[in-house]
């Protein structure tokens, strides 16, 4: 399995997608903070579930304000990298070639999903670490402390890789069973930008709540599991890590077994 | 000792389609078995189904007795060239070879190893994307290869090439089977694999028309199996035979080819039509004739007529 896993990493670093997500992901974090830097607030809180606060520089919360304004975009590209690792070989066919050396394809799936898992925590890190050092002089101009920033890593940091990991694994899982590059891609962005919200407002409309179930909803709950008072609006922080465990490996599964049935013409 | 490749009563229905009907041949080491048919004989689905890329219906195909999905590693067993086949276009040669090292656990100097050994040492570094027909056919060649396989399962690897590549192919071909590997090679056109094969096995609508070994072909083509008409009547000869639905060719104005034909099935074709013969002998077709008969002619031929 660790050979697979080091060919999945070959097969994505000798393309182009992976650099291109992290060079978007660090861009869209340094933007993020700059942008809070020049407005005096945070642009958190970017989808309705994300309960971030108006930033402040000396509120306790201002790492993952931060981060919610930059890393938030990363839990997207995270995602699409785990779409792409698995639709990107039906596009171009070389799944043919996969199969003929891993002809057993549940281990495909399974090296691809343990991959993407291990890069969603690469990802979650580099940003954090982007994020602690834009932050820190984004407040040292606003004569804030950035050891105040640096303190509450700790506290920050699982949710973010964890919410990181899971989204790695539910692009896995979505790509898995959408082999389709295009529509997977479309079923992602669109989930994302819109669909949850649209969802969750119907769910919230059948009864009150429901939408908390949602990934991006499970998602934020991880997130946010330091404890910020949510109410009943959110999970709690095991549960939506829970939640979006079982998103990600529900659609690997069904993907793998669609997948072992299908003919490879 | 179990054959190289075994194929039992391999059957693939696709809705109501059925590309292979109960197919059954073998692969012997140290041979060139050639797997020819016209296109849409159902050989693509059959090469699919051994490498375990498609389900079988019924059947079964097996490597000495283990069928590529059990195998481990089978990258070391069985190496394979697929049309449709694809290469990420932004991936170098090299790397494209080192993900498959890599998977298999192979070290990367059988990467280069194998590079050379299909000529592709210099444009290593280069892109896919910008390969031509014949270099892509070469770095499937190396893949199917890195793994130092004893059975080789090559799909028409010929499409596409120049006559210096299907030159080189051929070479190539024989040296592998030289070594004691076992090869498998779809063609649709038998003369592109006369030089290259000692066996054939010929399908037709999914069926198997015949196994056998090349020099039995060439037998069959040149103890006759076909006649030849000469006869001021051409134009209503064929379309006699038309209407029967036999098949024929015309190669000049005044003279008719009936492959598979013998003359007690038809004189009394000629005589019941009344057809003026000037002459009339038996002349097998060339091994390329024989194979149009066996395959386009299966069907088209009517029972009671020697095929």
């Amino acid at each position: 399995m660790i050979r697979l896993i080091r060919s999945e990493w070959l097969k994505l670093r000798t393309t182009s997608v992976p650099w291109l997500l992290l060079g978007l992901s660090i861009l869209f974090t340094g933007l993020g903070i700059l942008l809070s830097f020049l407005s005096g607030s945070s642009p958190g809180g970017r989808r309705a579930h994300g309960g971030a606060a108006w930033f402040t520089p000396h509120t306790v919360d201002q790492l993952r304000n931060l981060a919610g304004s930059g890393l938030g975009f990363g839990d997207l590209f995270i995602m699409l990298l785990g779409v792409l690792c698995i639709t990107t070989e039906f596009r171009h066919k070389t799944v043919t070639s996969t199969f003929l050396v891993t002809p057993r394809r549940g281990r495909m799936v399974a090296s691809k999903l343990i991959t993407a898992a291990i890069l969603g925590v690469v990802l979650a890190v580099i940003l954090l670490i982007v994020t602690v050092a834009a932050g820190s002089i984004v407040l040292s101009a606003r004569h804030g402390s950035p050891s105040a920033l640096i303190h509450q890593l700790p506290a920050v940091a699982p949710g973010m890789i964890g919410v990181f990991v899971l989204y790695a694994i539910l692009g896995v899982g979505v790509g898995s069973w959408l082999t389709n590059q295009v529509a997977a891609l479309i079923a992602t962005l669109g989930w994302f930008l819109i669909g949850e919200t649209l969802i969750g407002a119907l769910l919230n409309a059948i009864h009150d709540g429901l939408s908390r179930w949602l990934p991006g909803a499970s998602a934020s709950a991880l997130a946010n599991h330091t404890g910020r008072n949510l109410g009943s609006v959110l999970l709690p922080w095991w549960g939506g890590g829970l939640m979006m465990l079982t998103y990600g490996l529900v659609f690997a599964a069904i993907g793998s077994f669609v997948m072992t049935r299908r003919d490879i013409t | 000792m179990p054959s190289a490749i075994e194929v039992t009563g391999l059957t693939k229905r696709f809705k109501d389609v059925v590309a292979v009907d109960d197919l059954s041949f073998e692969v012997a080491a140290g041979r060139v078995t050639g797997f020819l048919g016209p296109n849409g004989a159902g050989k693509t689905t059959t090469l699919r189904m051994l490498l375990g890329l498609v389900s079988a219906t019924q059947g079964t195909a097996t490597f000495k007795g283990q069928a590529y999905r059990d195998l481990e590693n089978p990258v070391h067993h069985v190496g394979s060239v697929l049309e449709a086949t694809s290469f990420h276009p932004a991936r170098r040669a090299r790397s494209h070879l080192k993900v498959v090292a890599m998977a298999t656990g192979l070290p990367y100097a059988r990467v280069d190893e194998t590079l050379a050994l299909v000529g592709l040492t210099e444009v290593a570094t280069k892109r896919v994307g910008g390969f031509s027909m014949g270099m892509r056919q070469r770095l499937e060649l190396a893949t199917a290869l890195l793994g130092d396989p004893e059975v080789l399962i090559l799909d028409e690897p010929s499409n596409g090439l120049d006559p210096q590549g299907i030159q080189w192919l051929r070479t190539f071909i024989r040296h592998q089977a030289s070594t004691g590997r076992a090869v498998l090679v779809s063609s649709h056109l038998l003369s592109e694999m006369e030089e290259t094969v000692d066996d054939v096995v010929i399908v037709s609508h999914g069926k198997l028309v015949l196994q056998t070994t090349l020099a039995d072909l060439r037998n069959r083509a040149g103890t006759g199996g076909g006649m030849r008409v000469q006869t001021p009547e051409a134009q209503r000869l064929v379309d006699v035979l038309t209407a029967q639905q036999v098949a024929a060719r015309w190669p000049e104005p005044d003279v008719v080819m009936i492959d598979g034909a013998s003359p007690e099935w038809l004189g009394p074709v000629l005589a019941q039509n009344q057809i003026i013969v000037y002459d009339l002998r038996r002349e097998g077709g060339g091994l390329e004739e024989v194979f149009l008969s066996l395959t386009s002619g299966f069907e088209a031929v009517p029972q009671g007529v020697p095929s």
